[in-house]
């Protein structure tokens, strides 16, 4: 197993909105999925994830109703909404060029200076 | 924002459903976890223990999640409020005298704001008023005219350089109605005193004549039928007249036939055409009119007068008001109408002031000029606030101490929240929640008490002025801040201290704090609230007896003349077609009558009542003899009865007082002045007699014999009244007496006989003078049956009527004052009773010693006596500059009488040393084994 590393600050609220962009999902699935895309490589304190649901919620970028589980439970499904995907463009791009300047920084040899 | 806030609406109101949900959701997945784990094959016990091991605590997620949905504050709030509400039943004692407390005090202040709200800040009951502005003159000269009559209370300032006011003469407001600053313009004037006949029996009516666009720049709406137009003021057409709706519903039982309706006024047909609608009661306080007339038809009702009036630009006697066209401001209409003004007065063949005198228009708002006219409210209020405040304010600190004891007996609860990580700032939220909700329910018993006694306040306040205090959101919005103000107040100091507490002597329990007398902050800011209830309690004692006694000293003023079983009343016989000598026959004949009424022993007649508010003035030159330059002599006169003396029990020093003959001579002359073409009767020349008192004498002829005097001759000084041109002659001295009111000094009074006015009526009797009253309707009623009887009542209470505000601020100060008094010692009790409870142990140790019980006592109570004492002396220092405030109201004291402050100290220390005294002996009876086994 690759080894796992902690969550940056401030993106779990990110990885959430991608998490669920890609179709409604339960608050279990959704941390299923962010392990799976990343390959197990990323550790969700999953005691921070609803609080996070709750909040996205309360901003309006997600929407939850009730429906079936795969194995036929009741369950509540998130789903993104046109103002949560309008934020999710805006974070993503935010989030690209800080890793873009990050990285430009962190790739700058000595000479380049 | 719009989807945060929604959110929160949604969650805040289905909160149970959410918190279902909450649950559902979090169970949901910890068990799809558990079936994950068992499908890798753990055991299902291990499978659930890892779930919920890795989720964590169940319940502090929940709290976040209810915090990402912003209801953390409101969950804190509602436990504070419930928390604070289960204090409140622990310590019933408490919550009841705190709460009635605050009832009393924000009662007492809700009540008296709502009736300043209603008088000083009455908005006026019309349409669209912020275009209205009301004329007002200003110059730097006297202007001259000839009569000038104010519109109710609305008095201009009477300052020799810098004189001001609000009426206008007739010819003026033409002038103003072109102006091209108004839309609209409306005049109005008081109405002469008017009888109405036509509808049942004759009752006195007030009235107010009024321009035609009156109602229109008002913009009031007819109730029934329609207002008054431009065609009302044609002397040729019917006279129309309109109702106030109150009236209307008095006399005419709201009756929709009453439009049509013919009534008589002064004996003049007019026809009502419609009632104003409800809320249109009356421009200014006090004057709820009871109809409208127009202003042409003056001359119907008064021809003398109001002919010369609308013509004469020397009669100032109009209040003039205007609707601003929309692109108008007042400066731009204030410039145009001060060129007129100044057109009027300055040229001309008649110019009424030097060109210096700069005279200008000024354009209050009608709402400013109006109702900001109440003046003679306003120091009542302005003092019966400051007093509620004032007795608020003991309240608060009475409280206060009362937390500030309380607040001990929590310091473990507290301590040990703090210790377990609670934020200090959270133990202070919870702490003025408690107290804002003691306050949130004083305040809301205070807003019902309030209410009950609003109606009672303002009939004893402003009886008959049409007040209405209504409990608008002005009122509200004051209660509700004064409440917060007080939880703020009381609550703040305690819960300071208590945030602030320092976690080990409070965690010790009664460590070695309780051993020693405590000299700590927090029980000196104690001491400090008991001295600031004395020293208020002390400024709203003086101020109640400074107004007991000027209450008492006005009714022991001597008149000088006497009161008891006399009974007045007024009859205006004009008013229903009796002429000059129809009327002075209809006198003799009815001083015949009452007289010969069984208990009557006197009957006389004046033109006023004495002591009815009510007064009238002259200035007459005089010509000393053997010298060449006059004497102005400033007198009130009074026309009167030669019995009038002798029933109002005035002793006569020397001369005489009027005969029938004299009053014959004048009747002749007015006559002969009313009827100038008849031939001239010789009686002109001989002087009008009168009866001086002895003020005027003093002032005028001192050292020479009165009697005889003659002064006012024939030199034009009052050139009304062409029948005193031979001057007048002094022919009696009476006693000085009282006249306009209690507070008047003895000035210079004439009195003059004046044959066929109106008159007030006084019967001296040898009983109780109020069974007269049938019978003399009766008789009244034989002569005419459309002559009404006014003001029918005894002298007394016509003296008491007139001491009605002293009477109220006496009384409700003496009740501020017996509040306060009552706080302040409960406050000084709580505070020993605690400072005892402290002391428990050192006061056993003490007694064990052997300390005298005695010395217990006197060691208490000497604790309590020194903050008395303290604030007894800043109270007497804030009476003393309260006295400024006072000053005005009262009469044969002053402020800072010695006497005064020294019964006032010396009730509270006697009742302060009844309020130290039960703690002391509480301390001199501590069982010392029980203190020391207490620990």
């Amino acid at each position: 197993m690759a080894k796992t590393v902690d969550l940056l600050q401030g993106t779990l609220d990110l990885l959430i909105l991608k998490a669920v962009s890609l179709g409604p999902l339960h608050g279990y699935g959704i941390l299923l999925r962010i392990q799976q895309i990343s390959k197990e490589r990323l550790e969700i304190q999953q005691g921070s994830l609803y609080p996070a649901l709750y909040r996205l919620e309360h901003q309006g970028w997600i929407i939850s109703e009730w429906g079936e589980s795969e194995n036929k439970r009741k369950a509540k499904y998130y789903r993104l909404t046109v103002a949560g995907r309008r934020q999710l463009h805006t974070e993503a791009a935010k989030w690209e060029s800080m890793t873009d300047i990050i990285g430009g920084i962190l790739r700058t040899r000595p000479e380049q200076v | 924002m719009g989807a945060r806030f929604r959110s929160w609406m949604r969650t805040v109101w289905r909160r149970s459903r959410m918190e279902r949900e909450m649950d559902a959701e979090l169970r949901f997945h910890i068990e799809s976890y558990t079936h994950d784990l068992m499908e890798q094959g753990i055991s299902p016990q291990e499978a659930l223990r890892r779930a919920r091991l890795e989720f964590g605590s169940v319940e502090v997620q929940k709290e976040e999640c209810r915090q990402s949905l912003g209801l953390r504050l409101l969950d804190e709030l509602r436990a504070d409020v419930k928390y604070g509400l289960r204090a409140m039943r622990r310590g019933p004692g408490f919550t009841i005298v705190a709460v009635l407390t605050l009832a009393l005090g924000i009662g007492a202040n809700t009540a008296i704001f709502s009736v300043t709200n209603a008088i000083l800040l009455r908005a006026l009951p019309v349409r669209n008023s912020a275009q209205l502005v009301t004329l007002k003159w200003s110059s730097h000269q006297w202007p001259q005219y000839n009569s000038y009559q104010n519109y109710q209370d609305t008095g201009g300032d009477w300052d020799e350089n810098n004189p001001c006011g609000y009426s206008f003469s007739a010819p003026f407001l033409k002038r103003v109605e072109q102006a091209n600053s108004f839309s609209n313009v409306a005049a109005w004037a008081g109405a002469p005193s008017l009888g109405m006949g036509g509808n049942g029996p004759a009752i006195n009516v007030s009235g107010e004549l009024v321009s035609s666009d009156f109602f229109r720049t008002f913009e009031v709406r007819p109730a029934v039928g329609r207002l008054l137009q431009a065609s009302d003021n044609d002397p040729s057409s019917l006279a129309a007249v309109v109702l106030n709706y109150a009236f209307w519903q008095r006399a005419f039982g709201g009756s929709p036939s009453a439009v049509g309706k013919v009534i008589k006024l002064n004996g003049v047909p007019f026809t009502i055409v419609g009632v104003a609608e409800p809320k249109f009661t009356s421009l200014t306080l006090g004057g709820a009119d009871d109809l409208w007339l127009p202003l042409g038809m003056g001359t119907r009702l008064n021809p003398a007068l109001f002919t010369k009036r609308i013509a004469d630009a020397n009669s100032w006697w109009l209040m003039i008001t205007g609707r601003l066209k929309e692109d108008i401001t007042p400066r731009q209409a204030s410039t145009e109408l001060s060129l007129v003004f100044r057109n009027e007065l300055l040229a001309g063949a008649d110019p009424k002031m030097g060109a210096n005198g700069a005279p200008q228009i000024l354009l209050p708002s009608a709402q400013a000029a109006l109702v900001g006219s109440a003046g003679y409210y306003k120091d009542q209020l302005v003092i019966l606030l400051t007093a509620a405040a004032l007795v608020l304010l003991i309240g608060c600190a009475n409280i206060g101490g009362l937390m500030l004891a309380r607040s001990t007996a929590r310091q473990n609860e507290i301590a040990v929240r703090l210790a377990l990580g609670a934020h200090r700032s959270r133990i202070l939220r919870q702490l003025l929640t408690e107290s804002l909700v003691l306050a949130i329910l004083g305040g809301v018993l205070g807003l019902l008490m309030a209410m009950w006694a609003v109606r009672g306040l303002v009939a004893v306040m402003a009886p008959g002025a049409g007040v209405v205090a209504t409990f608008d959101a002005r009122v509200l919005g004051f209660t509700a801040g004064a409440s917060l103000f007080s939880s703020l107040l009381f609550g703040i100091w305690p819960a300071l201290g208590n945030a602030r507490l320092d976690l080990t002597p409070a965690l010790k329990h009664r460590g070695l704090s309780s051993w020693l007398p405590q000299r700590g902050r927090r029980f000196g800011f104690g001491r400090l609230l008991v001295v600031a209830q004395a020293a208020l309690a002390v400024v709203l004692l003086s101020g109640a007896a400074l107004m007991l006694r000027t209450l008492s000293n006005l009714r022991r003023v001597d008149t000088g003349f006497d009161a008891h079983n006399l009974l007045t009343f007024g009859l205006d016989p004009a008013l229903a077609g009796f002429d000059r000598i129809g009327i002075e026959n209809l006198y003799t004949h009815l001083h015949q009558e009452i007289t010969g009424l069984p208990g009557v022993l006197s009957v006389g007649h004046s033109a006023m009542g004495l002591l009815m508010g009510g007064w009238m003035s002259q200035s007459l030159e005089y010509l000393p003899p053997g010298s060449s330059k006059k004497v102005k002599l400033d007198m009130r006169y009074l026309p009167a009865s030669g019995d009038f003396f002798a029933t109002m029990n005035i002793p006569l020093l020397a001369g005489r007082t009027f005969s029938s003959a004299d009053v014959a001579i004048e009747a002749a002359k007015e006559q002969a002045a009313a009827s100038p073409s008849a031939s001239q009767d010789p009686p002109s020349n001989v002087p009008v007699p009168v009866v001086v008192n002895q003020a005027f004498v003093r002032k005028y002829f001192s050292g020479v014999e009165p009697i005889g005097q003659r002064f006012g001759g024939a030199n034009g000084s009052d050139e009304y009244s062409p029948r005193r041109s031979a001057g007048y002659e002094i022919v009696g001295l009476v006693r000085d007496v009282k006249y306009t009111n209690l507070r008047d000094e003895f000035g210079p009074t004439m009195y003059v006989p004046q044959p066929g006015s109106e008159a007030i009526f006084e019967v001296r009797t040898t009983t109780d003078p109020s069974a007269l009253v049938p019978a003399i309707r009766k008789l009244v009623a034989t002569y005419s049956a459309d002559l009404p009887i006014t003001n029918i009542r005894t002298q007394s209470e016509e003296i008491e009527a007139g001491l009605q505000q002293e009477r109220l601020m006496a009384n409700l100060s003496s009740l501020f004052a017996a509040m306060a008094l009552g706080l302040a010692c409960l406050g000084l009790y709580g505070l020993l009773s605690y400072e005892v409870l402290q002391r428990t142990r050192e006061l056993g140790i003490r007694l064990a010693l052997g300390a005298p019980r005695a010395n217990l006592i006197r060691n208490v109570m000497w604790r309590g006596l020194a903050l008395v004492f303290v604030g007894i002396a800043v109270g007497i220092a804030g009476a003393l500059s309260e006295g400024r405030l006072l000053a005005k109201m009262l009469y044969g004291i002053k402020s800072s009488d010695p006497t005064t402050l020294g019964l006032v100290t010396l009730l509270f220390i006697v009742v302060a040393l009844g309020a130290s005294f039960f703690p002391a002996r509480r301390a001199s009876h501590v069982d010392p084994i029980v203190a020391l086994r207490q620990e």
